[in-house]
């Protein structure tokens, strides 16, 4: 007797909300191209239930100091581009991401403590090196955040550039300089549901439309608290499908910057061997990290290691292929 | 609206359309209609006209439309005899009047290459509009907070001295200074600015105080400001006006104060402002608008200078601006709060022990209490504290002395249940200073502090210095002004604490009186989704978080304190059953906020759909089927319990936000509350609970068994020091002859 | 629909006979609602009882065994589609494809460095599962000498893949009585395959690539033959249908209680992947996405590492929390003069703040205390990270020993009872650290000195 299935489909009443970052000339910018994520009607990759317009996206990180603290096996990947940001943002864009993110981390008071002024032009020089839409990240220093996010801001008006990071104890700064120049603001929260919406929440309330934020739920890296942030991703995927307007904002996962923190990814010598080849180790974290994420509901994973990004592009082909 | 109001500015608004059409006219036929006119680095051409009907006005032809316009909007100057509401055609008035004042200001741009304007004074020259670079860097400061807000101060102060003390008061609190006309018959014709230069006041950009012009003309760029504001950081585009104004009535916390007499243009102006939802506080006798939907509160204020309260004119002052920031609701934040020991969470655990100890207040030698209270916001005076009887350098080492703090708060949101809630962050706030050391709350509360706090110059006052700092900057939603007395003076410690212990027990009252019928809204608490996703507590007045943290009351102010935060109201909606607990509100909140995972919660069973729990409950209740009642078993106890299981095997039953018929972790006053397990006979069911329970909180314990009608209940539940397991739980219960023996079988 | 613990209670002799091993009939009951017991353990409970229980408690998705050794896979016996709905029981068992072509040399290398693999993380060993072994020569003798080889040199579970009957009944006969998955039935030999499954007593592998109707009526047609341990492959060519279908699987055994496809799964990840690399990012996947078993074409320890991390990470239960072994770890190399920081054994609190010191690049002393693997504030808050406990994790440490200074900092969160922890240490200052790890790199360089 053949037995005849019938395809169990989920009845969602939200989708994610698509937000396009960068804007071309005509729209007030001076991107090559702009690039839309979310609009997912359906848990990641479903197909069958509900629409997946738009893949999700790689974006390459880059910093404006040479990152001497990286993992060697990383810095081997890039040689001596990292010297320069602007040759490296040209290397980068060359391994085709839909991306780049940029890490104003000479700003840092530890890294160089760039005044604002100084760091806005290396933004503007990175936009006029690639036509790839940009995300931003500021030293990760609240007050040094604020200074030196608001005068990006003010030089790349228009540009639709993704800020971060906002957080609960430091965001107003940063999203009146994204209202105020049309820019996106990343808002983070510690792998939590709850306090993710709230951010977005205190955002939105501020007077930023919900197509101009992106939420970045915290990425644990393999090993180092993977299936919280996999599981937070899951909550609010889910969350948005079932129709909460305040978590239906695109996610985005900081995964090469957690990964390369693994030391896993660091440590070369006295560790075991069951490990395998310290070469590769790093890339296949970032990768595996990557993966993972982008299955729970990533919509853009920023990523390091070249050798990743294609790997990571080789799988978005396959789950996005009809 | 005054109709008196509403007359003076259709005339002002009138005359200055007039004017304007008067003086576009001669400009033209001076330049020609293709005469360049422009503020300076701007991108918003005459940024009112601009944002509020979209003409971008760039040559003094572009003018003439505008002026049609106006002539258009100006309605006829009421008749005597004509008693309509104006409200209307004031506003009309008002933005004709805007528009006309930036027409005139926009000609006046004319002569800005030969530097004539802006306008020049003896003590050099006024700063006319201002600058888009400037505009963004204080935009963002008002929107994300640094600035509370703006005023636009208008005419001349009564003197100098009042004219520097409301700068001074508003410079102290952050607030954005633009400054314009004056008033006749004052101060020798001075305009605000006069004076402010003749004390030698620094204006400029870097002092928050931008001087316009000596006319009532150059006040629209306090507006024009505004309608940028809209523009750059409100999403809004030119020619949505009423977005705009919106924008400006909801996010841009603005006011005008007028000093001396308001003329018709002054009035014509404020009517201007009214549509932007900013208010107009003048020091003269003027007729008073109350709320009417333009502004949030108040939208004429008139305070006449000599009438207001005070010692002498500085404090008139003072009182003057305090309550400007009232009738706007500004919210004052105290960045750095003024004590001479360093402050953080760092010190919060600190103790401060006998040799280290200057001065004690509370503890076994002396009385020490704290009482916060709601007052009348015209009775108090925001950051004044007071200290009667001696301070802290007029008495011996290691002294004892009595104290009283006592804390009142005003504000637009604030309620008197929230004063509990607002007093319990006593102990945290002061807590954080070093060298301080605050134990307990209400009447037992107890103060220590350190010889080297004294050292550094710390006095009691400090204490209130701290507590109107960090209530500012926690409640600063719901409270605006916070004054502090301090009473170290054993009399009227005395005969404060009678006043306060008054209040205590009315606080007892109220929150025992109060029951899940009488209100309509029961509050949800989220916070521990992080780790138990789908579970929900739902608080209402007879049943408190589980964690033992959160009351109803406390729920509700945290609500109203942050609105996204993890407490949420939850209407009760129709009563589907109420002998279990069950709100049609209660159990929709409960699915859509559980993951969907949770259907149906009671409030008042733990047979049926029982709430789900975190893990932070302090006790846990479990039936025990054998004895047809309940165990209870609280976290402090960690032997065996007759259930079989322990506190921790039980505790991964009852958590993880399952939902297990038979088991229940909840917080302890629960328990005593009517509604604890009623759906099954209430406090009768419980025939075991720990030990720890019952010397915790025998009074409550023994005023509920007495309100169920069985004063000897609480002897006859067995505990842990004697029963351990079903078999001599049974037999106690026999023994002792408990009523849940005789109740209906639970099941 | 599962069963409250008081539905089973109402089922039970309720006489507290404690023979069952549990203290009263209820407690019995609660254990058999969170499946931490079985019915068979209570003697005196009613025929009728049990039918009822045993209907109710069926397991939407079976639980299979793979293996008869120390060494078992067991698989499926899932309740959730997402691990925090309550958690993932069963991980899979990942396994590694010998086939019978290859030298019988290489085969025993390969199949020592997959038994030999191990290596522990986070207190746990953590290993392959099994060796598939592949009849690719065609020829069931070669197979069969095969799985000999095999089976003497691991006591790993095994998967044997073969279409023929005739060859896999081979492979069985040496494989022994080590109830191998048998790989697999299909709609032409499901018959043979499945006679073979009950002769050897072994799971059974369901096989079909006409969508999960056909997977459905052949595993159906199965089970009615009476072979009711099996393992589902929904073959599909591309990689994302083949997510679909087995959450479509997933979804059907659970929320329609469908017992046609009530079974764990069997994923090849080498069918999407054209290198190793690309093996292991659909393994990966795989791991997440609701696979029972993982047949992996590749061993390297470079790959394998990853994807039993993050099976380790996937399948942790969302409600109790990885810990991390209560101890002194140090950062860089931490001397006398080095900063002492203490947090709690909650893996992710542990990691966040290792991070953090690690980016600080100052050589620190870090005590884990035992809080049961609570964060700082959820533990403070249950009392598993209070003064006293602190202090015993200061006095049984022996880091006294190696540093000269007498100064414990604390995390920011617990700041209240820093004063306490003073009085249980007397002799040690009793520093507060930030309330945030992303703050201590600030504390370790900018405030933190000895004295």
């Amino acid at each position: 007797m053949p037995v005849t299935v019938e395809t169990p489909i989920e009845k969602w009443n939200g989708k994610v909300r698509e937000v396009t970052l960068g804007a071309t000339q005509a729209e007030g910018g001076t991107r090559t191209s702009t690039v839309t994520v979310g609009g997912s009607a359906t848990l990641p990759f479903l197909h069958f239930e509900g629409s997946v317009p738009h893949r999700p996206v790689i974006a390459i990180q880059i910093q404006d100091v040479d990152p001497q603290d990286w993992s060697p096996a990383l810095r081997a990947a890039w040689g001596d581009t990292t010297k320069d940001v602007v040759a490296w943002a040209k290397k980068a864009a060359e391994l085709g991401p839909d991306l780049i993110a940029l890490n104003l981390r000479s700003a840092h008071p530890d890294a160089g403590n760039r005044g604002a002024d100084e760091v806005a032009q290396t933004v503007k020089s990175v936009l006029g090196a690639v036509g790839l839409p940009l995300i931003v990240y500021g030293p990760g220093v609240a007050e040094k955040d604020n200074d030196v996010l608001v005068r990006v801001a003010e030089v790349t008006a228009g540009e639709r550039l993704a800020i971060g990071l906002c957080e609960q104890g430091n965001y107003r700064t940063i999203v009146a300089a994204c209202l105020a120049n049309g820019h996106i603001a990343i808002a983070r929260a510690p792998i939590d549901v709850n306090i993710q919406k709230q951010i977005n929440i205190l955002i939105n309330d501020m007077g930023l439309p919900l197509d101009r934020i992106l939420m970045d739920p915290t990425t644990g890296a393999l090993g180092y608290g993977l299936e919280y942030s996999y599981s937070v991703l899951e909550r609010l995927r889910l969350s948005s499908l079932q129709g909460d307007g305040m978590t239906q904002m695109p996610t985005i996962c900081t995964v090469g910057e957690e990964a390369w923190r693994a030391k896993e990814s660091k440590v070369s010598e006295g560790v075991p061997e069951a490990w395998g080849n310290y070469a590769e180790r790093g890339v296949i974290w970032e990768t595996i990290t990557a993966t993972t994420q982008l299955q729970a509901g990533a919509d853009i994973v920023v990523l390091r290691h070249p050798k990743a990004v294609g790997l990571i592009r080789k799988t978005i082909d396959l789950m996005m292929a009809q | 609206m005054s109709k008196f109001i509403a007359t003076a500015a259709i005339k002002g608004a009138r005359a200055i359309v007039a004017q304007a059409e008067d003086e576009v006219k001669k400009a033209i036929e001076k330049y020609g209609t293709d005469q360049r006119v422009a503020f300076t680095n701007t991108a918003y051409y005459l940024p009112t006209i601009y944002g509020l009907t979209g003409n971008k006005i760039e040559t003094l032809g572009d003018m003439l439309p505008t002026i049609e316009h106006c002539k258009a909007l100006v309605p006829e100057v009421p008749s005597d005899r004509l008693w309509l509401p104006y409200l209307g055609n004031a506003l009309d008035a008002g933005m004709a009047t805007l528009f006309a004042e930036e027409l005139i200001e926009g000609v006046r741009s004319i002569g800005a290459a030969s530097g004539t304007w802006p306008e020049k004074a003896p003590w050099g020259q006024y700063n006319g509009s201002i600058d888009d670079i400037q505009l963004r860097s204080w935009g963002i400061q008002l929107v994300d907070g640094r600035m509370p807000g703006f005023a636009a101060i208008v005419g001349t102060a009564k003197s100098t001295e009042v004219a520097v003390k409301i700068v001074r008061e508003l410079q102290a609190r952050g607030i954005l200074i633009f400054l314009s006309a004056k008033s006749e018959g004052r101060d020798g014709k001075k305009s605000i600015t006069d004076q402010l230069m003749e004390a030698g006041v620094e204006l400029g950009y870097d002092t928050f105080t931008v001087p316009f012009g000596s006319d009532t003309i150059s006040a629209v760029h306090a507006l024009g400001f505004a309608t940028r504001a809209a523009l750059t950081f409100g999403g809004v585009k030119a020619g949505q006006a009423e977005d705009i104004l919106l924008y400006n009535k909801y996010r841009s916390m603005a006011f005008v104060l007028a000093l001396g007499e308001v003329d018709e243009l002054k009035y014509a102006t404020a009517a201007g402002a009214v549509s932007y939802g900013f208010p107009t506080i003048a020091d003269t006798a003027i007729p008073n608008i109350y709320p009417n939907g333009l502004t949030i509160y108040e939208a004429v204020v008139s305070m006449p200078f000599d009438e207001i309260p005070g010692e002498n004119d500085l404090e008139r002052a003072e009182k003057l601006v305090q309550r400007c920031i009232e009738v706007r609701g500004l919210r004052i934040k105290v960045t750095k709060i003024p004590i001479p020991v360093a402050y953080g969470s760092a010190f919060e655990g600190e103790r401060v022990r006998k040799d280290q100890l200057r001065v004690e207040f509370g503890g076994k030698r002396s009385q020490c209490f704290e009482y916060l209270r709601t007052v009348d916001s015209e009775s108090i005076e925001d950051g004044k504290i007071t200290l009667e009887g001696p301070d802290l350098d007029e008495v011996p080492d290691g002294a004892a002395l009595n104290l009283a703090i006592v804390v009142d708060v005003a504000g637009r949101k604030m309620e008197k249940d929230f004063e509990p809630v607002l007093e319990r962050q006593i102990h945290h706030f002061i807590n954080g200073a070093e060298g301080i050391q605050h134990i307990g709350q209400r009447d037992i509360a107890w103060v220590r502090i350190a010889k080297s706090s004294t050292d550094k110059g710390f006095r009691i006052k400090h204490l209130g210095e701290i507590l109107r700092a960090r209530m500012l900057g926690e409640f600063g939603a719901i409270i605006q002004k916070v004054q502090v007395r301090l009473y170290t003076d054993p009399a009227r410690v005395e005969e404060m604490l009678k006043v306060a212990r008054q209040a205590y027990h009315e606080r007892n009252v109220r929150l025992a009186d109060m029951t899940d019928e009488s209100v309509d809204t029961f509050y949800s608490c989220t916070l521990c989704q992080s780790f138990a996703p789908t579970h929900v507590c739902v608080v209402s007045p007879e049943r408190l978080g589980l964690c033992g943290a959160y009351n109803w009351l406390d729920c509700k102010a945290s609500y109203e304190i942050n609105p996204s935060g993890p407490n949420k109201p939850i209407a009760k909606g129709r009563l589907i059953d109420p002998v279990k607990g069950i709100w049609e509100g209660s159990n929709e909140f409960v699915y859509n906020n559980s993951q969907r995972a949770i259907e149906n919660v009671t409030l008042y069973s733990i047979m049926e759909s029982p709430m789900t729990a975190c893990g932070c409950f302090e006790c846990i209740v479990m039936i025990i089927p054998e004895a047809n009642g309940v165990m209870v078993v609280s976290r402090e106890d960690s032997s065996m319990t007759p259930a079989g299981m322990t506190f921790s095997t039980l505790a991964g039953m009852a958590g993880g936000g399952l939902q297990t018929p038979g088991v229940m972790g909840v917080g302890k006053y629960y328990l005593t509350s009517k509604k604890f397990i009623s759906a099954e006979g209430g406090m009768k069911r419980i025939v075991w609970m720990s030990s720890f329970l019952k010397e915790s909180m025998p009074e409550e314990l023994k005023a509920a068994a007495e309100r169920e009608g069985d004063p000897e209940l609480i002897d006859k539940i067995a505990d842990e020091r004697s029963v351990t397991t079903v078999e001599e739980l049974l037999a106690w219960l026999e023994e002792k002859g408990h009523p849940a023996l005789t109740m209906d079988p639970l099941f | 629909m599962a069963l409250s613990g008081l539905e089973i209670y109402k089922l039970l002799p309720k006489t507290n006979c404690k023979e069952c091993g549990q203290p009263t009939c209820l407690a019995f009951a609660m254990k058999l609602a969170s499946k931490a017991a079985e019915l068979s353990a209570c003697p005196y409970v009613s025929d009728e009882s049990k039918a009822a229980l045993e209907s109710a408690g069926a397991p939407p998705i079976r639980l299979v065994v793979i293996g008869a050794g120390n060494k078992k896979i067991e698989i499926g016996n899932e309740t959730v589609c997402f691990r925090h709905e309550k958690t993932f029981f069963h991980q899979p068992g990942i396994v590694v494809r010998v086939k019978d072509t290859q030298s019988p040399e290489a085969i025993a290398a390969l199949v020592q460095k997959v038994s030999d693999y191990s290596v522990e993380r986070v207190g746990i060993q953590i290993t392959l599962d099994g060796i598939a072994v592949e009849n690719a020569s065609g020829n069931a003798q070669t197979f069969a000498k095969a799985v000999e080889l095999v089976k003497s040199k691991t006591s790993l579970p095994l998967v044997l893949l073969s279409q023929d009957a005739a060859t896999m009944e081979a492979g069985l006969g040496a494989a022994g009585d080590s109830k191998p998955l048998i790989y697999a039935a299909t709609s032409e030999n499901w018959e043979d395959m499945a006679a073979l499954a009950k002769k050897f007593n072994a799971p059974l592998a369901v096989h079909s690539n006409q969508g999960l109707s056909g997977l459905a009526t052949l595993a159906d047609q199965i089970s009615k033959a009476g072979v009711v341990d099996l393992v589902l492959d929904p073959e599909t060519p591309s990689a994302n249908n083949s997510l679909a279908l087995m959450t479509q699987v997933r979804r059907l055994a659970l929320k329609k209680n469908f017992r046609p496809l009530g079974f764990p799964m069997i994923t090849f990840p080498s069918r999407f992947a054209s290198s190793p690399e690309e093996e292991t990012i659909v393994a990966a996947q795989n791991i997440a996405k609701y696979s029972g078993v993982i047949v992996l074409d590749n061993f390297d320890p470079t790959l394998v590492y990853p994807l039993l991390t993050l099976r380790q990470n996937v399948y942790t239960d969302p409600q109790k929390p990885i810990q991390v072994k209560p101890d002194i770890y140090t950062f860089g190399d931490p001397g006398p003069n080095s900063p002492l920081l203490i947090t709690t054994n909650f893996s992710l609190t542990y990691f966040t703040v290792a991070g953090e010191i690690e980016a600080s690049g100052i050589s620190t002393w870090l005590l884990i205390a035992d809080s049961e693997g609570m964060s700082v504030l959820t533990a403070w808050a249950a009392g598993k990270f209070d003064a006293e406990k602190i202090a015993k994790a200061v006095k049984t440490s022996n880091i006294v020993d190696k540093i000269g200074h007498r100064k414990l900092v604390l995390p920011g969160f617990v700041a209240g009872m820093s004063g306490e922890v003073e009085e249980e240490l007397p002799g040690w200052k009793i520093a507060v650290g930030p309330r945030e790890a992303v703050d201590i790199s600030a504390y370790l360089k900018g405030i933190w000195t000895p004295n």
